[in-house]
This record gives C-alpha cells, structure tokens and sequence, in this order.
C-alpha cells in the first residue's frame, strides 16, 4: 500500500514551477499568501523555459506606444490568425512591463545590450514585438526571487488532480511525493489552486518516432493541466486546435527548441529564397517566411524541394549575435552538436521544416477567463494551461502575475475544508496502489508503450491531414481500448510510476482533443474534415468548448472575447 | 541524448541529478561508500542542455543520438 504523508496546508497551491508558476509564487508571496509550489522536476531547470526561451513577448510602453498600437502589430504579424480572447491578451500585456521590469530585479538580464532589443520574428522595417533577453539561467534566477519571496517550492512532487467540496469549489489538491525510495501520497489543503503544468507535449509523437523525447517543448508536461481540470469539471476550449504539426519551425531533426533567432535565409538547396521578404540575412528580422507562411515547408516537400537555413552569407557581426543569442533561447545543445559534426556556418546549411509533436503550446486546455479564473471554483490557469493562452515565457509570467492578483482577492474570507475523506483522494490511492502492485515483467505494459500507442492513434485518426467522422469513431474506439489497459502498466521505480501517470493523462488528454474535433463539423484551417469540407459561418468567431457534465463529455461553443 | 558523464572531472556534487527536468540521472554507490552520478534513462534526454550549464566541474556534456545527426548539407558554392 502506498504510504500517506500528513497532509499539508497552504492559502495557494500552484501545480507546476515553469515560469507562470514561479512568477504566480513570487507575487502571490509578496502579497502574504502562504504559498506552496509543486513541481514535478526541479523548478532551477523544469519546463519548457529550463534553459531560456526564444523572445519574450511583451508590451513596452516607451518603445512601442499604446496598447492598442501593441494589439494592432499583433494583428499585422498575424499571430493571432487563430483567434485569441482579447480581454485575455489585453490582461496580461498591461503586466508585461511590469513583469520585465522585475525580471530585472531578480537578476535576468533584459537589456544584455543597454536597450530594449525587439529583434526576430518580424518583418523589415516593422516594430517588433518579442524582446530579446538573456534567458539561460531564467529559471535559477526566479526559483531564487520564489524563495525570497517566502514561496515554498517542493521538487519532485507532482501534482496528479484536484480535489472539491460538495459545492464544486476547489479545496485542494492530491500530489505524489517521488523524494523516498517509494512513491507517497502528499495531500495538500488549499483555498485556491493554479494550474501551470502546460499542454500536453506527448500525445502527438516526434518527428523521430523511435526518440520520442525529441520534442520542442519539454517532455515532461503531459496534459494532467487538461485531464485533471475535466475530471473536476472545468470547461475546456480550443482542444480541436490539437495538431500533429506545432506550427513552430527549426531543425527537422533536431527538435528541441524553434526557429528562435536564426539569422540568415531559408532556402533550397541551391540558395534561392523561399519566401518573399529578405534578399539576404537580417540579424533585427531573422527569416519571418516561416512566421507567415508555416505552410512554407509543406508546400515545397509536397514539390520534392527540401528546405534549408542557409546562414552563409552571414556578417560576422550576424554570426556572433546569433551564437550569443541561440544559447540563450535554449539551444546550447543544438551549438554544441552542430560544433562536433564540423558544422562551418560559412560552408553548410541547416535543414529546417516544420516540427512534429510537442504541440502543447498551441492552445490546447482549460478556458480561462481574463483574470485566469475558471468555471470552477478556486481552479485558476496560467501559461499553455489555458486554451486560450498563449506560448512564450512572455505569456507565461504574465499571466502568472494576473492569477497571482485574482487568487489574492479570491483567498479572503476562505476557510480550509477537510479533504482527506474524499473521494478524488480514495480513487487516486486505489489507482497508485493498482500501478505499484502490477507485475514488473513482460505480462503488463510499460509507460512508453501507452505512449507510443496513444501517438499512432492520433497520427493516423486526426492528425495525418484529414479528419472525418469515420476516422474519430474509429480512433475513438481504438483509444477506449487501450485506456483499459493503463490499470495493467507496471512500474519498477519511482520514475516509471511518474511516467505511468504521465502516459494516463497523454491519453485522457488525446481523446478530448479527438471527441472535441469530432463535434467540430466544418473546415476549418488544420482541421480539414473530409465529411464537412465547408468553412460553416456559424463558427466565425467562435471557440470550440469541452465539458464533463454527468460524467459525460459536453461540447458546445462560445464567442471569443472582444 | 543520452548525457556523458566524464568520471575524471565528476566531483559527486550531483548537481546534474538535481536539475535535470526529465530524471535522466540517478545515484550510484562505490564499495567505499562513495556517490556519483549515472545515466539511468539515456532514452529520455529533451537536450535542454541544464545539466551541461549547470555543472560546476564541468564534466556533461550530450552526444546526440544518430536519428538526430541529418541536421546539414553543403551551402552552395558562392558566385
């Protein structure tokens, strides 16, 4: 049986220590909240921002004016094609300056060069508006300012699912602590939770199917952000907006980390451009082609042309600013490895396409309001949580800082609640104690087993270019079967517990994605429904939702925030 | 993917264990009772690169796995 921690107790529970929930931490402890941080890894180097991040998208008053000047270069960079709530942007850009300018503060170099540098991802001669910084120590640095603060950070502590009164109000949460040499069941008792563990990277496999962690943002955020808030019955949205393709571009191989500031052409292999707007490289723009035109890539792979980043016509001063640059963003592992093979930047260009897997940052979660409430209360979203969120550490620590004001005035007043007799609690021990009794040997699947299952699934019933009602019956039905073996997956250690926990949520994850698409009968950009090949009006404007309702999943839509 | 751990600079600070976001290391014992680190999950290396930039000894670094390896060609000849 596993064992049973005394349960703890804190004002605000934050379920995963990425940037969002360090910089929820830091605010909502500097507001006197008594705060706990539960992060499955350590947060000096968790998440999708361990090693820095490519820009951070913010909204400076002096350099880019009003905010709706800010919100119209938005628009022009056509970001926002898919369709974002604006009360939501709008909240958390009045942040960002702010958030910046603590960033400051807590020792991350924001203006490595003496100015604010809105460099990358833009077109020429337009105002950017993703702030070049120094983030390859982010992390350390603001687990530092989390600590000052007087957050309490418990690493190695994964949060699994919520826990409710009979009111539906969150009143805490059930967390497995991996510190022991057996896995232990942590409680925790709180007046509000934030969810910050991201999308669900895993559901949709690598480009290298055989290395499935080769993936564009980090591995270890699987969608219990998305499974844990349906089973407590928060409304989801935008889960048909989950695709095979991130929409992010950078080396086809080698997927860890964007296109983030690679200076220089994208090109065939005999040099021609393949988009429209530079003629030769640019260190203030990069190659905005594949910002535009994502489709770039496809459209030449369907010709037989493969596309390439071709860095040789580079100035020196271009060549350093994105060395300095790429190590900051990340990618001091792709440096390091292009070094090893002889890599000559003068002499060789990097193949580049558009990344698979790891599509959790695409607005794939739970709907959140402005202020990152959700409809259930006391649950609040932060980052790639949110559906309607947006990726980037920009978003992230913003609209940590948002959740970190809405909690603090939704705290007052609130009692804590008994919540060990509960029955979230119950049902999570039975499930542990079913995975950590299981036969360690070849009769009951392995973790990576589900997972690589889960991802054939969707590749081939949802994301392989066409959808149709046949194909989600289908997948729907394959993916029943295999959720009624994740009760046989067995477990060696606590690492293997961790990633069986992983792999049941990856595939709660997948399936409201595929049932959601499925109630989506329309075309649709990504979503090309063979059945439904018209765009249907009644959907302009519109997001798609998810919710529990009697135990079963409820689509239905909602207008976009104006 | 996997990390290499270079035993001669280690230390056993096992600062790379700490860190690394997908518990690719653990601890190993020697008969005399000393710890270092070691690769248990070689297979589950994101190349977030934390541990190579956070080793004081400067003893990680990652080797990248041959699925990874088709990352160039040559540039074409200039003029």
């Amino acid at each position: 049986m596993i064992t049973r921690k005394e349960t703890l107790e804190c004002d605000l529970l934050i379920a995963g220590g990425g940037i969002g929930g360090l910089q929820a931490a830091i605010d909502a402890a500097n507001a006197g909240l008594n705060v706990i941080v539960a992060e499955k890894a350590n947060t000096r180097r968790s998440g999708s921002g361990a090693t820095g991040n490519d820009h951070f998208m913010c909204y400076i008053p002096e350099v880019h004016g009003t905010l709706e000047d800010y919100w119209k270069l938005l628009q022009y960079a056509q970001e926002f094609k898919g369709g974002k709530d604006r009360d939501y942007v709008y909240a958390y850009l009045k942040e960002s300056y702010g958030v910046v300018l603590d960033w400051e503060s807590y020792g991350i170099p924001m203006r490595p060069h003496g100015d604010w540098e809105f460099t990358g991802h833009k077109r020429p001669g337009v105002q950017g508006m993703y702030l070049k910084y120094e983030g390859v120590h982010q992390k350390p640095l603001l687990t530092k300012a989390a600590l000052k603060a007087g957050a309490k950070i418990m690493n190695r502590m994964p949060y699994t699912d919520l826990i409710l009164n009979d009111k539906g109000e969150v009143i805490g949460a059930v967390c497995v602590d991996l510190n022991g040499k057996e896995p232990a069941v942590q409680l925790v008792r709180a007046k509000a939770v934030i969810i910050s563990t991201a999308g669900s990277t895993l559901m949709n496999g690598s480009t290298t199917m055989g290395w499935m962690f080769n993936l564009i943002g980090c591995p270890a955020c699987t969608g219990v952000s998305t499974a844990s808030a349906y089973r407590a019955g928060a409304r989801l949205v935008c889960l048909d907006g989950a695709v095979a393709a991130t929409g992010a571009s950078g080396c086809k191989f080698f997927n860890r980390g964007g296109k983030a500031t690679w200076v220089g052409l994208l090109t065939d292999i005999d040099g021609n451009p393949s988009g429209p707007f530079l003629e030769k490289p640019d260190w203030q723009c990069g190659d905005v082609t594949m910002d535009i035109f994502p489709q770039v890539f496809r459209m030449n792979n369907e010709k037989g042309v493969p596309i390439f980043m071709n860095c040789s016509e580079d100035t020196d001063f271009d060549l350093d600013y994105m060395i300095w640059a790429l190590r900051h963003e990340g990618n001091g592992a792709t440096l390091s490895h292009l070094k090893d093979e002889g890599f000559d930047f003068r002499k060789h260009m990097v193949e580049f396409d558009y990344k698979k897997g790891g599509g959790g940052g695409k607005g794939v979660g739970i709907d959140a309001n402005a202020d990152t409430s959700t409809t259930v209360p006391g649950l609040f979203s932060v980052g790639v949580s949110s559906g309607n969120g947006m990726v980037g550490s920009g978003p992230a620590a913003c609209t940590g800082r948002v959740a970190a004001k809405t909690v603090a005035e939704y705290v007052k007043g609130r009692e804590f609640e008994d919540i060990e007799d509960n029955e979230v609690v119950n049902k999570s021990i039975e499930l542990f104690n079913t995975l950590l009794s299981n036969p360690v040997d070849t009769s009951t699947p392995t973790w990576n087993e589900a997972i690589l299952a889960v991802q054939q699934t969707m590749w081939d019933y949802m994301g392989s270019g066409i959808r149709s009602e046949a194909l989600f019956r289908t997948g729907l039905e394959h993916m029943a079967r295999l959720e009624k073996k994740l009760k046989t997956l067995h477990c060696a250690n606590n690492h293997e517990f961790m990633r069986c926990l992983e792999a049941i949520n990856t595939l709660e994850t997948a399936k409201l994605c595929m049932t959601s698409s499925r109630s989506r009968k329309e075309t649709r950009g990504a979503h090309k429904r063979a059945d439904y090949p018209f765009t249907d009006p009644k959907y302009d404007g519109m997001l798609v939702t998810l919710q529990q309702i009697d135990g079963e999943p409820v689509s239905g839509m909602r207008p976009m925030h104006k | 993917m996997p990390p290499i751990i270079n035993k001669e600079k280690c230390t056993g600070c096992m600062t790379c264990v700490t860190v690394c976001p997908m518990d690719c290391f653990g601890e190993a014992e020697q008969p005399e009772g000393a710890k270092y680190p070691v690769v248990n999950f070689p297979d589950e290396c994101w190349h977030c690169n934390g541990c190579v930039e956070d080793c004081p000894a400067g003893a990680v670094s990652i080797r990248v796995p041959m699925p990874l390896n088709m990352v160039f060609v040559d540039a074409p000849k200039k003029g």
